[in-house]
């Protein structure tokens, strides 16, 4: 068909079209090979990618739990907390939006850069906002909600911050909550960074059923972020809501009855060991550590040399002066020491060439046991333990709760300490002197407990004998953890020795007389240091070298049966000033002495947590709902002018 | 001389050709529209560029007709005026030009932008095939630098709009063209050498004088994990798109790269991977086959041209086509950096369609008067 008329010379040049041929095949052939390459060979990685692209799992915060009180009080609660959050890949111009929020919340310029740049280094996607300014006052809320639109990576974002509407009250029973440390987050499952986790008290102890579920929805979105369409894959679990034992009202008159004094209260049902208030002062706001704690306010807590991080109740371990003779009268009796045996006190005890004083300079005379207890002779206590030897001594205590967790359910409870032959030879790795069995029978010495302790033998002598479990939680069932070796008769004679001290003329806690009630009681000064012969006045002593007072009371009118110890840190005279405390106590729980001014019944009042913090002014009743209903707050769509850009961009591209 | 179009013309033009071209720019339309299909919310928002590209695509139907019918060799003479007046064209736009984004590319023509450097395209085309139809041995340096710098002053003056893409396009056009007359073998042995050092040069000499966006692209293409993550989102999302659609696609309007905005310039220069998402592997190798028979078609008829201009015409059109399907499927699939390159036929763009179909034209007109006897 080709018509050759051309001359030769116009021929197309031959490696020319050779050359194309090959491009030609080339450009086929490669191709073709790299789209077999990406959709069939990686075809399923890449349908994954794809997936992944488009579908974001977040997570949806589970209610913590609610803890109540014994009535229903409402002791730790949840309110919707609102933060300002930065996602540094939607923000064009980081300086200056940081600049912007350091206006508008105060939060030093310098604290917003440090904050950008940590969470930089750690790593934080860019897609994931950082938190720059914490709880923001609710009234700036609303006014930087039209803001922000203005300003593209910014967002308020609403989380649920634990709140405690008593405060220091409850302080040490409850704990806090915090963000968990990398090592929590290993340690519990669902727990991620950023979550917040209990760190002290119940929130700690009962962690795991406060928590709840964290819920997963699975969102579908679009490049910018924008989300489309949600699946739930699953509804979040609240955390099961917590009752304990404590009664709110009791442990505020309890907090004032303190006075400021550093000590515990322990409050125990003895019959099936709830107790229904345990109070440490001086105390400290847990609501300071939900945040983000500062470190002036974590070096004030740290280096206050009256620790009020520390649970007293439970943690602090002191020597227990005289109401140890509760228990060495016990142990007497076991022993085979009959109760008319009587011992002539002479004010003090010689052991070779050492010489134990009794308090009482001049002495006591003739003294059996019941007087022993009642006017607290310590010459008694001396001769009878020092016959009786220090094995029996350590076998009893031990016997009766002491030297071992009470199993209270709080974190770090402390055993205190039983002394004996086998205990000093593995803690100082020497022999038992004599002398130290005359130490130990009046609870100074080595001889170390816990006021919880204190209250669980002394509900013994009232229970038959039985060593319960100081309960928290409403629900549970008294648990039994031992028995005290005394029989039924020796019981009933402590506890009468006990009412004697408080009705007796001679007796040490007579401030603690009731008229309608029958109390019983055992007071204890605890010398801190050896003070050699002279005995100051508490008042001309140094804070810190005063004695520990306690006592250990119970008290029943009609069925109503409690027991109270007190503890005053060098307090002076247990008598003097532990008793007073007890007093008040009593006067609640039998006359209806009602605190003044309890602030939480104001909240169901007037509708408002507190008068001083319009940010907190939230109706009880609010704040329960937003515990109860958490929804997951979902700011204006302040993308859009910048999704606008971006598409400006794709078309002129 | 022959200046009318008589019958025989009309009977030996490559009808094939135009079949091909209306198929892939049938294919573009169909797949723009998917392009401009963005969910949002629970509904769906599509955006104009369907209707102006039809528009366009008519024009350049037009346009191709145009150029098919008015002889080629009347564009000898005029070729050397052409490229004097785009080059100025260029100069004016380069100091008089409206920045538009940071770029100075177009000139606004009421209601539509014309960018000259797709005259210049033309016209370095033009001169090009002009000069290297004289004579028939291979190449000598002294032919060579003359026709190397014919495309090298605009290729400049483009890439300081800045227009990377096109620049290139431009030397490798004449490059091509120069490579289908041949070289002398000197030439090539030196042409090798360059492209062995070519790294070198280009991490010395020519990386420092890019713009930012443009060595992130190019480093992100080379060390993904250094580069910035917004040079390598692109080219990564392309991938996954096209992957992602498999042997079969996830069918027509389906795709979620595209629907979901993932995939970027999706309408223009990444049109690929929306067609490769939605139409898969079996879409993607029908998509090849075509645009290799369409360079096929071209082939022939440079191969059946007696006209030695219109061969190597022929030959700069061929090479217009197979560097910006190379590049830009290339770039589509990862194979290369991202270079503002479009897909002929496929991508959206008013100046790049009209000018696809009036290169087509322009083959067209060759194929019509392949053995039509130049009388001199």
């Amino acid at each position: 068909m080709q018509i050759n008329i051309e001359s030769e010379s116009s021929q197309p040049p031959k490696h020319g079209l050779i050359l194309l041929q090959v491009l030609m095949a080339l450009l086929f052939v490669v191709m073709v090979f790299r789209l077999w390459h990406l959709q069939i060979l990686q075809g399923e990685h890449n349908a994954q990618r794809a997936n992944a692209n488009r579908w974001r799992e977040q997570q949806i915060y589970a209610n913590r739990g609610l803890v109540l009180d014994a009535r229903g009080v409402i002791l730790a609660a949840n309110r919707p907390s609102y933060a300002v959050a930065l996602t540094s890949e939607d923000c064009p111009d980081i300086p200056s939006t940081l600049a912007k929020v350091s206006q508008w919340t105060g939060e030093p310029m310098s604290k917003l850069e440090r904050l950008y740049r940590q969470s930089r280094e750690e790593g934080l996607p860019k897609f994931s906002p950082l938190i720059l300014a914490h709880d923001i006052k609710f009234e700036q809320v609303a006014r930087l909600e039209s803001q922000v639109m203005n300003w593209p990576g910014l967002s308020i974002i609403a989380q649920q911050r634990r709140f405690y509407p008593q405060g220091d009250i409850f302080a040490h029973v409850l704990g806090y909550v915090a963000l968990a440390n990398a090592r929590e987050v290993e340690s519990y499952a669902g727990l991620y960074r950023g979550d917040s986790v209990g760190k002290q008290g119940i929130e700690l102890k009962l962690e795991n059923s406060l928590r709840g579920v964290k819920g997963r929805v699975v969102q579908e979105v679009d490049a910018l972020g924008r989300p489309l369409a949600r699946d739930s894959k699953a509804p979040p679990v609240g955390g099961r809501d917590v009752r304990l034992s404590l009664d709110a009202d009791l442990q505020l008159f309890a907090m004032r009855a303190m006075a400021g004094n550093a000590g515990s209260i322990v409050v125990m049902d003895p019959d099936t060991g709830r107790i229904l208030a345990l109070t440490t002062s001086p105390s400290y706001d847990n609501n300071l550590f939900t945040g983000r704690l500062s470190a002036k306010d974590w070096g004030r807590l740290r280096d206050d040399e009256r620790h009020p991080l520390q649970n007293r109740a439970i943690q602090s371990v002191y020597p227990p002066g005289s109401i140890w003779k509760l228990v060495m009268a016990a142990m007497f009796m076991r022993e085979g020491i009959g109760r008319d045996e009587t011992v002539t006190c002479t004010g003090e005890f010689r052991l070779g060439n050492r010489v134990f004083r009794c308090w009482r300079a001049g002495g006591h005379g003739r003294v059996n046991m019941l007087r022993s207890l009642v006017e607290s002779c310590d010459v008694y206590y001396y001769q009878m333990a020092d016959r009786l030897g220090i094995d029996k001594l350590t076998e009893f205590a031990a016997a009766a709760g002491f030297g071992r967790l009470t199993g209270i359910d709080l974190p770090s409870e402390k055993p205190g300490v039983v002394p004996g032959r086998e205990w000093k030879r593995r803690m100082r790795g020497e022999a038992w002197q004599r002398g130290e069995t005359i130490n130990a029978s009046i609870g100074q010495g080595y001889t170390l407990t816990t006021p919880v302790q204190m209250a669980v033998y002394v509900s013994s002598l009232l229970n038959g004998g039985r060593l319960l479990k100081p309960l928290l939680l409403e629900e549970e069932n008294p648990v039994e953890r031992g028995r005290v070796p005394s029989t039924e008769a020796e019981r009933i004679f402590l506890l009468k020795a006990m009412r004697e001290v408080v009705e007796n003329r001679q007796g040490t806690a007579r401030r603690l007389k009731m008229d309608d009630a029958v109390i019983g009681a055992k007071t204890g000064t605890a010398q801190v240091v050896a003070l050699g012969d002279t005995r100051l006045r508490t008042e001309d002593m140094l804070y810190q070298h005063r004695d520990h007072a306690w006592v250990a009371t119970w008290g029943m009118k009609g069925d109503k049966r409690y027991v109270v110890v007190v503890m005053l840190e060098h307090g002076g005279g247990g008598g003097a000033s532990a008793a007073p405390v007890a007093a008040a106590v009593y006067a609640y729980l039998f006359k209806n002495k009602k605190p003044e001014s309890v602030p939480w019944r104001n909240v169901a009042a007037s509708g408002y947590i507190t008068q001083s913090d319009p940010a907190e002014a939230r109706g009880l009743d609010e704040i329960i709902r937003a515990s109860k209903q958490w929804e997951p707050f979902v700011g204006p769509d302040h993308r859009s002018a910048e999704s606008a850009r971006r598409d400006k961009d794709d078309a002129g591209s | 001389m022959t200046q009318g179009v008589e019958r025989r013309n009309l009977v030996s033009a490559n009808w094939v050709l135009v079949l091909l071209t209306l198929v892939l720019a049938a294919i573009g339309l169909l797949n723009l529209y998917s392009a401009s299909v963005v969910r949002l919310g629970e509904g769906t928002s599509v955006a104009a560029y369907f209707q102006k590209q039809c528009l366009w695509m008519i024009i350049g139907v037009f346009c191709m007709f145009f150029c098919m019918f008015l002889d080629y060799r009347r564009l000898i003479s005029s070729a050397e005026p052409m490229l004097v007046l785009s080059v100025l064209l260029l100069l004016l736009l380069l100091f008089f030009g409206p920045d538009m984004g940071g770029v100075k590319r177009w000139i606004p023509l009421g209601p539509v932008n014309f960018q000259p450097s797709e005259a210049v395209k033309i016209s370095v085309m033009l001169l090009g095939a002009k000069l290297l139809a004289k004579g028939k041995d291979p190449l000598t340096w002294r032919e060579f630098f003359p026709i190397l710098s014919v495309g090298f002053v605009p290729a400049v003056l483009v890439l300081k709009q800045p227009d990377l893409g096109t620049a290139i396009i431009i030397m490798f056009i004449l490059g091509g063209m120069m490579l289908y007359r041949g070289l002398k073998a000197q030439i090539i042995k030196v042409g090798v050498l360059v492209l062995i050092l070519s790294p070198l040069a280009v991490d010395k000499l020519i990386m420092p004088r890019l713009l930012d966006y443009q060595r992130a692209r190019i480093t992100g293409f080379l060390s993904p994990e250094k580069a910035p993550a917004k040079a390598v989102y692109q080219s990564d999302q392309s991938r996954i798109a096209i992957g992602s659609g498999k042997i079969w696609g996830k069918g027509y309007l389906e795709g979620t790269q595209s629907k979901l905005r993932f995939i970027p310039a999706r309408h223009t220069d990444f049109a690929l991977a929306v067609f490769g998402e939605e139409w898969g592997f079996t879409g993607c190798v029908a998509l090849m086959t075509l645009f290799c028979l369409f360079l096929l078609s071209i082939y022939t008829t440079i191969r059946e041209t007696k006209d030695r201009f219109g061969g190597m015409l022929g030959a700069g059109i061929f090479f217009y086509f197979f560097w910006q399907i190379l590049i830009n499927v290339g770039m589509v699939l990862g194979l290369m950096p991202v270079v503002g390159i479009p897909l002929p036929f496929i991508s959206y763009g008013g100046s790049s369609a009209v000018v696809n179909f009036c290169m087509v034209g322009l083959l067209l007109n060759i194929s019509m008067r392949r053995f039509v006897f130049r009388a001199a």
